[in-house]
């Protein structure tokens, strides 16, 4: 089982979702963009595809868009081609953000790019811990999840999809997560529940084979128990919820 | 006009959401915008477009859909466009070049390209002057209005033009300056420049009248005339930032200068007692290096950039922290960035100054422009970076009306060893090419280390400001960090900061003899700069190397493979001469020692200062309660949460104390992250400055802010062993006595409280010349002063996670108060907002205070305390009633009095060396066993209800929790 994480342009996440890769059991290697460009056939040595989150581009011309044109622009086909074996993508914050303006995630009419992710309705920038619940479960990285504890944080995190797509993202059951409150009852757009306004709550999504997941949460960031806001009012086994989606993936291959 | 061509594109919800609410006015639209130096035809036109927007939020605006698809928002009356002036760096046109580059590659060569924002408004003239003013700053970018109908034509008619540098391409002939005039004369280079001939003076040397005529001695001795690189650079050397003129001056009797005496005195008297290994490098590096295990070694650095974020608030702060990033990556051998800090000190937000540079006219930005500013650079630098930035804060007066202190720090980290050398080791070695990595060179930031010494005036030069890019960065830093470094490919490195080349190679070179550098090597962002510019440029994002001839290639090689520029642009040889050739014309040529110690010394006198007293109040006849709620919602203590939300402290994965804490997120004042996965040894961060208490007596306000600093750490649960602690000095009119009498005893105070607490200094930063002077608003002249300020910021090593504590009490526990309170209101956040009577300065004692510390790390390890806050800002019953927020849980509080202390007195003293904790009733007698009843007061219990109940005698006041947390997460006004 090897996990391919990519690198460069101010993707910042590498090392930490590399890490939780290899404690459940993977081999890995963080792969610079323009390694990955110059020698694409190294994607057949790999079963999972991770791209972390980040300020790749800074943020310029919108999150996630100037990666996802280099990639579309070099690596298109061969990331398509990734994503329709039996493999894994997952994309993380600006991950999440790329894989969305590649129009890898929902994928439904096969163009570019068919959902946005803009501004947070806050209009700034939202570093906090939210509660998710799992919507589809048949995406083998959310397998077997009901609810999960999760730090954000993004300024644009808001996902706007045109009210026909939504329609059909529903009908395919592509929602992977969706904000909830302390009630467990979805957040209906409720701040800070709610950290970005999205639209249906919506915090992930996949394809329609589940095994591209785009979530703007961070699970490399709730890994260990340590890392749980007031961990130590806590009772809590070793690893916080962020760890059930890492050991989902090699559940996948195993 | 030159033929251009812009795209548009909208946010169909958009992003005006927040300049709507400020200006109260639905009908504002931002739209981005991009000018092309060349025109487009219509299919490269929709292939662009796409690239650069994304169409299920966006509309890419066109001539023929331009008048439906605005109109459908409002019917907007005026445009404001802002675009930035040429040759500032436009970081949003670099990507969209590079995107368009990779995509269209041939077929689309040579074009130059702007990016702009574009705010459509309907409402009055005046309100869009309003605006426009708050939306752009001058010094770096121009803003035009237009009435909505002509722009729409101006639009369609393509009728743009896209402004480049155009600098005089003039050849460079050598310029000598005659010395040898008058005093008059002489004193006029050093504080307005070099003159020119047809245009005005350079700009401020910050040179005074002692140290140009060294330099003409020096030149007599040596026979010649200098160059105007010459003048330049020893100016950028020997400027107050880059020597620390005054703190190594000698100051009354002390011959070795207070650094020597005080701070660098007692890192040396506690290594001398200490005998570990803890301190690992100190004061010589870009950054202060102690060992967190075996094998690794974190460093701590904290920079001001004061003046800067007085011009441009955003832009300041940004290079701020991305600049005092690359002081940990020019610490040793490179070391990561693993956390940031910050630490502001502002002029209240909500009121109008009203301050002018010069009279009634040159206005100083607004404060809350200035806040927002900083606010926001920070994030920014820090987030685009990786980097966490858990650890602030910030602290509001109004004598930082005419210059706000912006304190960055950065944390990192780096391995012991490498390849079996020692890593904090470095050295230029003779032989060794000298290497640029990074940013090119513009204009930006001349000047911008003579001036950030001197005194903001109306000569202050507006090319000091920098702009930040922080991609660039992290793009270089990834290459250094994880590539080049750990393979040993360079001999020594450090950053580009102020006085850019001039100080770098000039401080590199210290380890090999000196250097020859071609300065016509050096890539620029635009031509046309002089020799002396590119030599002192402040251009960011760029590192100096010492790469042995061997492996430039490698490098070079590694360097480009990222995206990253290198340039070999000199070498560092065994002679110590400073030399610099422009196209073979050698324009610079100084032995080395005179180039670092040739600049006067000086020698200060001090006098006493007059103590102001603080101006009698009348007490506000006001319910205890009531207080309570006043001074919780006051800027210096409410909730600064709003800031902890927009910087992302959880990048890395490695936040463990965050920065909001317990359920009811209290903004907490120690963090802790642990930076290694397979080693539990984590690392605590505080910080302390107590300016409110500088004027009343400087040595106490010191012996303060080094005792909260290092309390923090203690109760987060750092290993007292294992704290070390870095000092900046913010001060103002370095030239009085009396102020200097100030520094005197604020740094003769560093010497005692560190020694008694043998927590070493390893590395500090001085700005000695925080003053405003200018005019109010009826052309009065004033000047004012920051007051002095200290900050003190603690790093310190967490053996075990357990060590860590919480600020939450549960149900049932004790609550205690460690140490005594002394009635010490004067400067306190009660006397400010209250008023008080008669009351003594808070004054640490260091003896009581370490007993207090000692057993509490004691009992910690032992696990007998539950919970923990440090006592500071608004005394005992603030931190009472943060704990009851943080819990949510009820406490129960028995205000039996000792010493003859009133009840105000006992809960909102701020006497220092204090520490409220609970303890679990069980574990009442072990506690006893470490603690004598002298040394503690027990004041309560947790009762898990949802009020706070004070009983003093029989009297009984309540407050709701719930009530308290509203009045602590007030938005402070003007934010």
């Amino acid at each position: 089982m090897n996990v391919l994480v990519l690198s460069g342009y101010g993707i910042n996440c590498e090392i930490e979702t590399l890490h939780a890769f290899e404690v459940v059991g993977f081999k890995g290697k963080i792969i610079h963009i323009n390694d990955l460009i110059q020698n694409p056939n190294q994607l057949n040595n790999y079963q999972v595809f991770a791209i972390p989150g980040g300020f790749s581009y800074g943020d310029d011309t919108g999150s996630g868009n100037a990666m996802a044109k280099k990639i579309m622009t070099n690596l298109y086909d061969q990331l398509t081609d990734f994503s329709l074996k039996d493999k894994l993508i997952i994309g993380i914050c600006n991950g999440c953000q790329i894989l969305i303006n590649l129009g890898l995630v929902p994928n439904l009419n096969k163009k570019d790019p068919e959902v946005a992710l803009i501004e947070n309705k806050s209009g700034s920038y939202e570093c906090r811990w939210v509660d998710v619940k799992v919507s589809n479960n048949k995406s083998p990285w959310l397998e077997n999840i009901s609810t999960l504890n999760l730090p954000v944080a993004h300024q644009e995190g808001q996902f706007m999809i045109p009210i026909n797509l939504l329609k059909s993202i529903k009908a395919n059951n592509l929602i992977g997560l969706q904000y909830i409150d302390d009630d467990k009852k979805l957040a209906k757009g409720q701040f800070p529940f709610n950290p970005n306004g999205s639209k249906d709550d919506i915090a992930a999504l996949t394809n329609q084979n589940g095994n591209v997941l785009a979530m703007m949460p961070h699970p490399e960031r709730a890994f260990y128990h340590y890392h749980i806001p007031n961990w130590q009012s806590k009772t809590l086994k070793k690893f916080g919820d962020g760890y059930k989606i890492f050991m989902n993936a090699k559940k996948f291959f195993a | 006009m030159t033929n251009t061509i812009q795209i548009l594109s909208i946010e169909k919800t958009g992003k005006e959401s927040s300049l709507q609410k400020e200006h109260n006015n639905k009908s504002i639209k931002i739209i981005d915008g991009y000018f092309f130096s060349r025109n487009l035809d219509d299919q490269k036109f929709t292939k662009i477009s796409k690239l650069i927007s994304n169409d299920v939020s966006q509309t890419i605006l066109t001539k023929k859909n331009v008048n439906k698809v605005l109109s459908s928002y409002s019917n907007f009356n005026w445009v404001v466009e802002i675009k930035f002036l040429p040759g500032v760096t436009d970081n949003i046109a670099t990507t969209v070049k590079e995107i368009i580059k990779d995509n269209l590659k041939s077929s689309f060569k040579s074009f130059e390209l702007g990016s702009t924002k574009i705010v459509l408004i309907k409402g009055r003239k005046e309100d869009i002057t309003k605006i426009s003013r708050n939306e752009a700053n001058p010094l770096i970018q121009t803003i035009k209005i237009y009435p909505f109908k002509k722009y729409l034509n101006n639009f369609k008619k393509n009728k743009f033009k896209i402004e480049k540098v155009k600098l005089p391409k003039k050849k460079y002939s050598k310029k000598e300056i005659n010395l040898d005039i008058s005093d008059y004369h002489l004193s006029l280079i050093g504080k307005l420049g070099i003159e020119e001939n047809d245009k005005p003076r350079r700009g401020t040397l910050g040179l005074d009248l002692e140290s140009l005529k060294a330099i003409r001695n020096y030149f007599s001795t040596i026979k010649r005339k200098p160059t105007d690189v010459e003048i330049e650079t020893l100016a950028q050397t020997w400027s107050e930032h880059c020597k620390h003129k005054i703190f190594s001056a000698k100051i009354d009797d002390i011959q070795e200068g207070i650094f020597k005496k005080y701070i660098k005195g007692a890192t040396e008297k506690i290594i001398q007692l200490r005998k570990d290994n803890f301190c690992v490098s100190l004061f010589t590096d870009n950054a202060g290096g102690i060992e967190l295990n075996k094998d690794w070694i974190i460093c701590h650095k904290v920079e001001t950039h004061n003046t800067p974020s007085a011009l441009d608030p955003f832009g300041g702060a940004i290079t701020g922290i991305v600049g005092v990033n690359r002081d940990c990556l020019g610490f040793g051998k490179g070391a990561k960035p693993i956390a940031n800090t910050y630490a502001y000190y502002l002029a209240d937000p909500n009121k109008k100054y009203q301050l002018y540079r010069q009279k009634n006219k040159d206005p100083m930005l607004p404060a809350n422009f200035i806040a927002k500013g900083i606010i926001s650079g920070v994030r920014v630098g820090g987030n685009c970076s990786g980097i966490p930035t858990p650890q602030g804060n910030v602290y509001f007066d109004d004598r930082f009306a005419g210059k706000p202190l912006v304190f960055c720090g950065t944390v990192g980290i780096i391995p012991k060893k490498i390849k079996g050398k020692l890593s904090h080791k470095k050295k230029a070695n003779p032989g060794d090419t000298i290497l640029m990595a990074g940013g090119r060179v513009g204009k930006d930031g001349i000047h911008g280390a003579t001036f950030s010494s001197e005194e903001l005036d109306p000569n202050s030069p507006v090319s000091a400001v920098q702009i930040g890019d922080p991609i660039t960065q992290k793009k270089m830093s990834d290459v250094i960090i994880r590539e080049l470094r750990d393979e040993n490919l360079y001999s020594s490195i450090t950053d580009n900061g102020a006085g850019g080349l001039s100080s770098s190679i000039g401080e590199m070179a210290k380890e090999s003899g000196g250097f020859i550098v071609n300065l016509e090597k050096v890539p620029l962002k635009y031509d046309g700069l002089y020799p002396w510019e590119i030599w002192i440029s402040e251009s960011q994002e760029r590192m100096t190397l010492a790469v042995p001839p061997a492996n430039v290639k490698k490098v070079i090689k590694r360097f480009n493979a990222r995206g990253v520029e290198a340039t070999i642009i000199g070498k560092f040889i065994k002679k110590e001469k400073a030399i610099v050739k422009y196209n073979k014309t050698e324009i610079l040529n100084l032995d080395m020692e005179f180039l670092h110690e040739g600049y006067p010394k000086l020698n200060l006198k001090t006098s006493f200062p007059k103590i102001k007293k603080e101006k009698k109040k009348i007490i506000k006849k006001s319910s205890l309660i009531d207080k309570l709620h006043k001074l919780l919602s006051s800027p210096n203590i409410v909730s600064k949460e709003f800031i902890a939300t927009q910087y992302d402290h959880e990048v890395q994965a490695t936040s463990i104390i965050k920065p909001l804490q317990g359920e009811g997120r209290v903004f907490g004042n120690a963090t802790a992250i642990k930076p290694l996965f397979a080693d539990e040894k984590s690392i605590a961060l505080s910080q302390s400055a107590y300016p409110q208490y500088a004027e009343t007596n400087p040595y106490d306000m010191a012996g303060c802010s080094i005792d909260t600093a290092y309390k923090n750490l203690i109760v987060s649960g750092a290993n007292s062993k294992k704290i070390a602690i870095l000092d900046n000095f913010c001060w103002c009119s370095s030239d009085e006595p009396d102020r200097l009498y100030q520094l005197k005893e604020a740094a003769k105070a560093c010497y005692d409280y560190a020694v008694a607490y043998q927590t070493p200094f390893i590395s500090g930063k001085d700005s000695m010349f925080n003053d405003f002077k200018g005019f109010d608003k009826t052309g009065k002249s004033v000047k004012i002063s920051i007051p002095p300020t200290l900050l003190i910021s603690s790093i310190g090593v967490v053996d075990k996670i357990s060590h860590l504590t919480k600020i939450t009490p549960d149900d049932g526990d004790i609550l205690l108060v460690l140490g005594n309170t002394r009635n010490e209101l004067q400067d306190s956040v009660y006397s400010k907002i209250i008023g008080y009577e008669k009351s003594k300065n808070p004054v640490v004692n260091s003896k009581d205070a370490l007993l207090t510390y000692r057993n509490f790390e004691k009992a910690n390890k032992l696990e007998i305390m539950n919970s923990a806050i440090g006592i500071d800002l608004g005394g005992l019953g603030i931190a009472v009633t943060k704990m009851a927020i943080a819990s949510k849980k009820g406490l129960n509080i028995d205000l039996k009095l000792k010493n003859k202390i009133s009840v105000d007195q006992f809960l909102f003293s701020e006497t220092q060396s204090r520490i409220l904790v609970s303890i679990k009733k069980n574990k009442l007698a072990n506690f006893k066993k470490i603690f004598k009843a002298s040394d503690y007061t027990i004041i309560g219990k947790c009762t898990g209800s949802d009020v706070i109940e004070f009983k003093d005698n029989k009297k009984i006041m309540r407050g709701k929790i719930s009530d308290f947390a509203k009045s602590y997460k007030q938005n402070i006004k003007g934010l």
